[in-house]
C-alpha cells in the first residue's frame, strides 16, 4: 500500500508543475500575437521591394551581378540555421538542427564543405557539442529579431559569396503557418536564382517605360543585397512566431498531461485512504469481537 | 482639388507614413529630386538625407538612411532602410552617434569594412541632425 503522505506530496508537486506550464502557455499565446503582428508590419516593405525588383529586372534582362552568378566550383557552402534561444518548445529546434545536419551530409556527398551560421543559442550548443564551430553566431535575439541581425547575416554571406569564398548559401528555418503549425523549410539564399527575379516580373503587369536613377544596373546592384536582407529578416520573424507557437503547443500538452496525472494520483490517493479506513474498521470490529467473547 | 500623389514611406519594420500629397522631394545620389503628380514611372536609389512632403501649406520632414523610391501612376513608394519623421528625431542621440563614429573613424584612419559601416552611420546621424535640428517643431 503506497504511503498516503507520499502520494499527497506528489500531487502537490505535479500541481505546481502544472501551474508553471500553464503560465508558460499563456505567455507564449500572448507572444504569438506580437510576433505575428511583427510579420504583418514587415509585409508592406517586402511586397513593395519585390515589385521594385521585378520592375528593375525586366529592364536588365541578362543582368550580370555577382549574386546572380552561379559559381563553377562547389566547394564550400554556408548553412544558416535559425532556431530559438530557449528550449521547452517541442520538436521546434531538433527538426531544424536535424535538417541542417542532413544538409551538411548531402553537401559533403557532393564534395562541398559546410559552414554554419547559428542563429539562436540552441544551434550554437548543438553544433559546438558536435565539434563544429559556427562561423558566426547570434544569441539572445531569437524572440525579437530586428533588421540589424538580418542585415548582419546578409552582409556576411554576400561578402563571402562575392569574394568567391563560398559557393552557395542555404537557410533552414521554421515557416510560420498558423499558431498551431510551422513547417521546417530549406531556402536557397545565394546565388539568387534568375527565375526568382523573373517570376516576380511575370506577375507584374507590364508597365510603360521606367526612368532609372542613376541607372537600371546601379539600382539592381543596390537592390539585390536588400532583397537578401529582406528574405533573411522574414525568415527570422517567421521563426520567432513559430517558436512561440511551438512552445504554446508543447506547454499545452504538458499542462494536459499534468492534469491527467493529478486525476490518476488523486484516484490512487483515495483508494489508499479508503483502504486505510477499511483496515481500521476491520481492526475495531475485530477488537470488539474479541472483547465480546470474554 | 488638385491632383495628388499617394506617398508611402516604409521601412522593413513598419510603415512610417502614408498620405495624399502634392509634392515630394527625395535625396538621390545626384542631388535632390522632386516628384509632382503625373511624374513618369521611376525607380531610384536614395542616399541618406531628408525627404520633404508638401500638401497645402504644410510640409512634413523625414530623415531617411538611404533606400529606394518607386514612382508609378501617382503612387510614390519610398523604401527606406530607416526613416523617422522630424518630430521623432532624437537630436542628442544622433549627435552622440555622429561623434562616436567620427572618433572611431579617426582611430582607424584607413579604409575597410568597418569604415564603410561607420560612414553610413555618420551619414545617417548627419541626416537626422539636419532634419531634426531645423524642423523638429513640425
Amino acid at each position: 500500500m503506497p504511503n498516503l503522505r507520499d502520494i499527497r506530496q506528489r500531487i502537490s508537486n505535479v500541481q505546481s508543475t502544472r501551474q508553471i506550464t500553464r503560465t508558460m502557455e499563456m505567455v507564449a499565446t500572448a507572444k504569438i500575437r506580437k510576433a505575428q503582428s511583427r510579420i504583418e508590419s514587415a509585409r508592406p516593405y517586402a511586397l513593395s521591394m519585390m515589385e521594385v525588383l521585378g520592375n528593375v529586372a525586366r529592364f536588365v534582362r541578362d543582368a550580370k551581378h555577382p549574386l546572380l552568378e552561379e559559381h563553377e566550383k562547389h566547394e564550400r557552402v554556408v548553412i544558416v540555421t535559425v532556431v530559438s534561444d530557449r528550449g521547452l518548445c517541442g520538436a521546434f529546434n531538433s527538426n531544424i538542427l536535424r535538417m541542417a545536419e542532413g544538409l551538411m551530409r548531402e553537401e559533403a556527398a557532393q564534395g562541398a564543405e559546410s559552414d554554419i551560421i547559428a542563429f539562436g543559442k540552441k544551434a550554437i550548443g548543438y553544433f559546438r557539442y558536435r565539434g563544429i564551430e559556427p562561423m558566426a553566431s547570434y544569441r539572445d535575439v531569437s524572440d525579437k529579431p530586428s533588421i540589424e541581425e538580418a542585415r548582419s547575416i546578409a552582409t556576411r554571406v554576400i561578402e563571402a559569396y562575392s569574394a568567391g569564398e563560398i559557393d552557395g548559401v542555404k537557410m533552414v528555418f521554421n515557416r510560420f503557418k498558423n499558431a498551431a503549425e510551422h513547417i521546417a523549410e530549406i531556402h536557397d539564399l545565394l546565388p539568387i536564382k534568375h527565375t526568382v527575379v523573373e517570376d516576380e516580373t511575370d506577375a507584374m503587369q507590364l508597365n510603360p517605360e521606367y526612368v532609372f536613377e542613376p541607372s537600371a544596373d546601379a539600382v539592381l546592384e543596390h537592390l539585390l543585397p536588400t532583397y537578401v536582407e529582406t528574405l533573411v529578416y522574414r525568415a527570422l520573424l517567421e521563426s520567432a512566431a513559430s517558436e512561440q507557437g511551438a512552445r504554446r503547443s508543447a506547454m499545452k500538452s504538458a499542462t494536459d498531461n499534468a492534469s491527467e496525472m493529478i486525476t490518476s494520483l488523486t484516484r490512487t490517493f483515495n483508494r489508499a485512504r479508503q483502504g486505510a479506513i477499511t483496515n481500521e474498521i476491520a481492526e475495531i470490529v475485530g477488537g470488539a469481537a474479541s472483547l465480546e467473547d470474554e | 482639388m488638385p491632383r495628388t500623389l499617394a506617398v508611402e514611406i516604409v521601412t522593413p519594420e513598419r510603415i512610417v507614413y502614408t498620405n495624399e500629397v502634392e509634392f515630394v522631394v527625395v535625396p538621390t545620389f545626384d542631388g535632390e529630386m522632386g516628384v509632382l503628380p503625373l511624374h513618369a514611372p521611376l525607380v531610384g536609389v536614395l542616399k541618406p538625407g531628408e525627404v520633404r512632403v508638401k500638401y497645402g501649406d504644410t510640409t512634413d520632414w523625414f530623415a531617411v538612411s538611404g533606400g529606394y523610391i518607386q514612382v508609378h501612376e501617382d503612387k510614390v513608394i519610398i523604401l527606406a532602410d530607416n526613416a523617422v519623421s522630424a518630430s521623432q528625431i532624437d537630436v542628442e542621440e544622433a549627435r552622440r552617434t555622429k561623434e562616436r563614429a567620427q572618433e572611431r573613424l579617426k582611430e582607424i584612419g584607413h579604409a575597410g569594412d568597418e569604415v564603410d559601416g561607420l560612414a553610413l552611420d555618420l551619414d545617417w546621424a548627419e541626416a537626422q541632425l539636419r532634419v531634426g535640428g531645423s524642423h523638429a517643431q513640425v
